[in-house]
């Protein structure tokens, strides 16, 4: 089975910056792997393994991720190729746009059985892509996919909703996008890291898939630190009948008990 | 005209976007209507809420998916254009929303926060980086649409001026999943967005027997359970729409009692509405302690047992 995995670089969280005026800032951060897509890559590396396949790990983004460091740490986790759609015009980019430029990647590399996006992006969380990709190919697509696997012309998924699991029979070619317990992503080993250097990279630009006109079709107005309640912070530290006397007393003060 | 669609495949919720599709629709001078698939007194209720206009597609057909009306909504949307369509912010209604977009070359924004109308613009707040961050976007398309999960909206006061029923020609998708079977998960249809009072487990609980002090403690102080994520997923000791967060449920309690939570943004931003914080956790620098209005530190394996017993001989 001929497997992409999409996977999104994004600005590390925990070097966000809030402003004087709470806005906030992301240009010192760093860049990782989107957490969630590490469940993705490992989705589709076991599945490849299962059927004698291949995974390509295909990303699109702004100058900033054709990095060198970035991209062995995406092939030291198990891909055999990586695809790269590189563009400053996908700096700003809506889910659309980036479903838009995924799926055309998708069509170039060609012969793809089966495509896996993660739950959602760490930074964004919109969980919209893979839906969105899937559509715009004309494809089965399947979202909160729990469980995969592969028979013949037909993957068997598990889609965890909110109060049932439905199992589905789905045809391929097909997207789904996959929930962060499907798996537990393997650590690179050492021997994974070394020969990460030496796997095949593609680079395109937007001309290369034939795109000249992208405009997203969300602009975006602020980013903002969230409103912090102030709370009273009252702290108990006492052997534990005391404590919970303690926290008796205030909260009969404020009608809970 | 403007339009403000409310869809969703939970009745509960549906109702919530119509109360929600109200609101805007009275700033913008539009009309409300509700996309509704099931039985013949969903779309009644639907229009007794005073959706104007209900798209009823009919009961759902056994062997048909509830994804497979997809193709029929979208068909729906290129013909009528509304300016909005709120969709439940469920698995379900995420994946309707991702292909609706796409059919319509539009971004969807999804689990909004809030709805802002400015002039003649619709601004949608999201929380991002885990609830480390807010973003408001405007949208610039002909269409946009939203997914909204439950507990931003109120349902609405039945109408004096119900709606009139739409039947809609189901159109037949271009592929089909097949359906192999579906095992339900134990669930109580828990409204935790309705709850008064939420006692909330986190990490901190080593086993899930000793769940039961969390059960007793929220029998004592009348309080539903809600908890983080990790306890619903991966753990699977709760179900899923247990879970309090960015990704999960948004809560608006008089209390919510956190034990064995360590304070992550992810989780605190679905409880960030509570009226008063408890949190219980023997690391005295747990992040929940900056966002809580009385912190006990201490080890809940000591401090739950001496709580159940002074709150048993209060009663």
């Amino acid at each position: 089975m001929r497997i992409v995995t999409c996977f999104k670089f994004v600005p590390d969280a925990k070097d966000i910056e809030v402003k004087g005026d709470g806005s906030i800032s992301l240009e010192k951060a760093e860049w990782i792997i989107s957490d969630f897509d590490l469940q993705c890559v490992e989705a589709g590396v076991k599945l490849a393994e299962a059927t004698a396949g291949k995974t390509m790990a295909l990303s699109a983004g702004p100058q900033r991720i054709n990095n060198s460091k970035l991209k062995k740490d995406i092939l030291s986790r198990g891909p055999d190729e990586l695809y790269l759609v590189v563009d400053e015009r996908l700096s700003a980019n809506d889910t659309h746009v980036t479903a838009v430029v995924l799926a055309n990647a998708i069509q170039k590399i060609g012969q793809v059985d089966l495509v896996i996006c993660g739950e959602g992006s760490s930074d964004l969380y919109f969980q919209q892509v893979g839906l969105q990709v899937g559509e715009l190919l004309g494809w089965s697509v399947v979202n909160a996919v729990g469980k995969v696997e592969a028979t013949g012309s037909k993957i068997i998924v598990e889609r965890n909703l909110e109060d049932e699991v439905e199992v589905l029979e789905v045809p391929l070619p097909a997207v789904i996008s996959v929930t962060i317990d499907i798996n537990t992503p393997r650590l690179p080993s050492m021997k994974e890291i070394l020969k990460a250097g030496q796997k095949p990279v593609t680079e395109w630009n937007l001309p290369d898939l034939a795109l000249v006109d992208i405009e997203p079709g969300v602009s975006v107005i602020s980013m903002k630190s969230p409103r912090q309640v102030d709370r009273k912070k009252i702290m108990i530290e006492a052997k534990p009948d005391d404590a919970a006397a303690a926290l008796i007393g205030y909260l009969s003060k404020e009608g809970i008990v | 005209m403007t339009e403000i669609w409310a869809y969703s495949e939970k009745p509960s919720l549906l109702a919530e976007l119509i109360g929600g599709a109200h609101l805007l629709a009275e700033k913008v001078n539009g009309t409300v209507a509700a996309v509704v698939l099931g039985q013949k007194d969903l779309a009644e209720k639907a229009a007794a809420l005073g959706a104007a206009k209900v798209f009823w597609l009919g009961e759902k057909n056994e062997n048909n998916l509830v994804e497979d009306y997809i193709p029929t909504i979208g068909q729906l949307l290129k013909t009528n254009k509304p300016t909005l369509l709120l969709i439940g912010a469920t698995q379900r209604g995420k994946a309707a929303a991702g292909r609706l977009a796409a059919q319509l070359h539009t971004s969807a924004v999804t689990d909004v926060k809030d709805i802002v109308v400015d002039g003649n613009n619709l601004l949608f707040q999201h929380m991002i980086f885990g609830g480390g961050a807010v973003r408001m976007e405007q949208a610039k398309t002909e269409v946009t649409i939203a997914t909204v999960g439950s507990g931003i909206f109120q349902t609405p006061e039945k109408s004096t001026a119900p709606g009139k029923i739409v039947d809609v020609p189901f159109v037949e998708p271009a592929w089909k999943i097949k359906f192999v079977e579906k095992r339900e998960k134990k669930s109580s249809a828990v409204n935790l967005a309705a709850a008064k009072r939420v006692v909330c487990p986190g990490r901190g609980v080593s086993k899930r027997e000793d769940l039961v002090l969390i059960d007793e403690l929220a029998h004592l102080l009348e309080a539903e359970i809600g908890c983080t994520r990790p306890l619903a997923e991966g753990l699977d000791w709760y179900p899923r729409e247990r879970y309090i967060g960015v990704s999960g449920a948004t809560i608006k309690p008089e209390l919510y009692f956190g034990v064995g939570v360590s304070g992550q943004v992810q989780h605190m931003i679905g409880a960030t509405d509570s009226q008063i914080i408890v949190a219980v956790n023997k690391d005295k620098n747990a992040a929940i302690f900056r966002q809580a209005d009385y912190g006990v530190i201490g080890d809940l394996y000591t401090f739950l047992p001496a709580l159940i017993s002074a709150l048993k001989a209060r009663k």
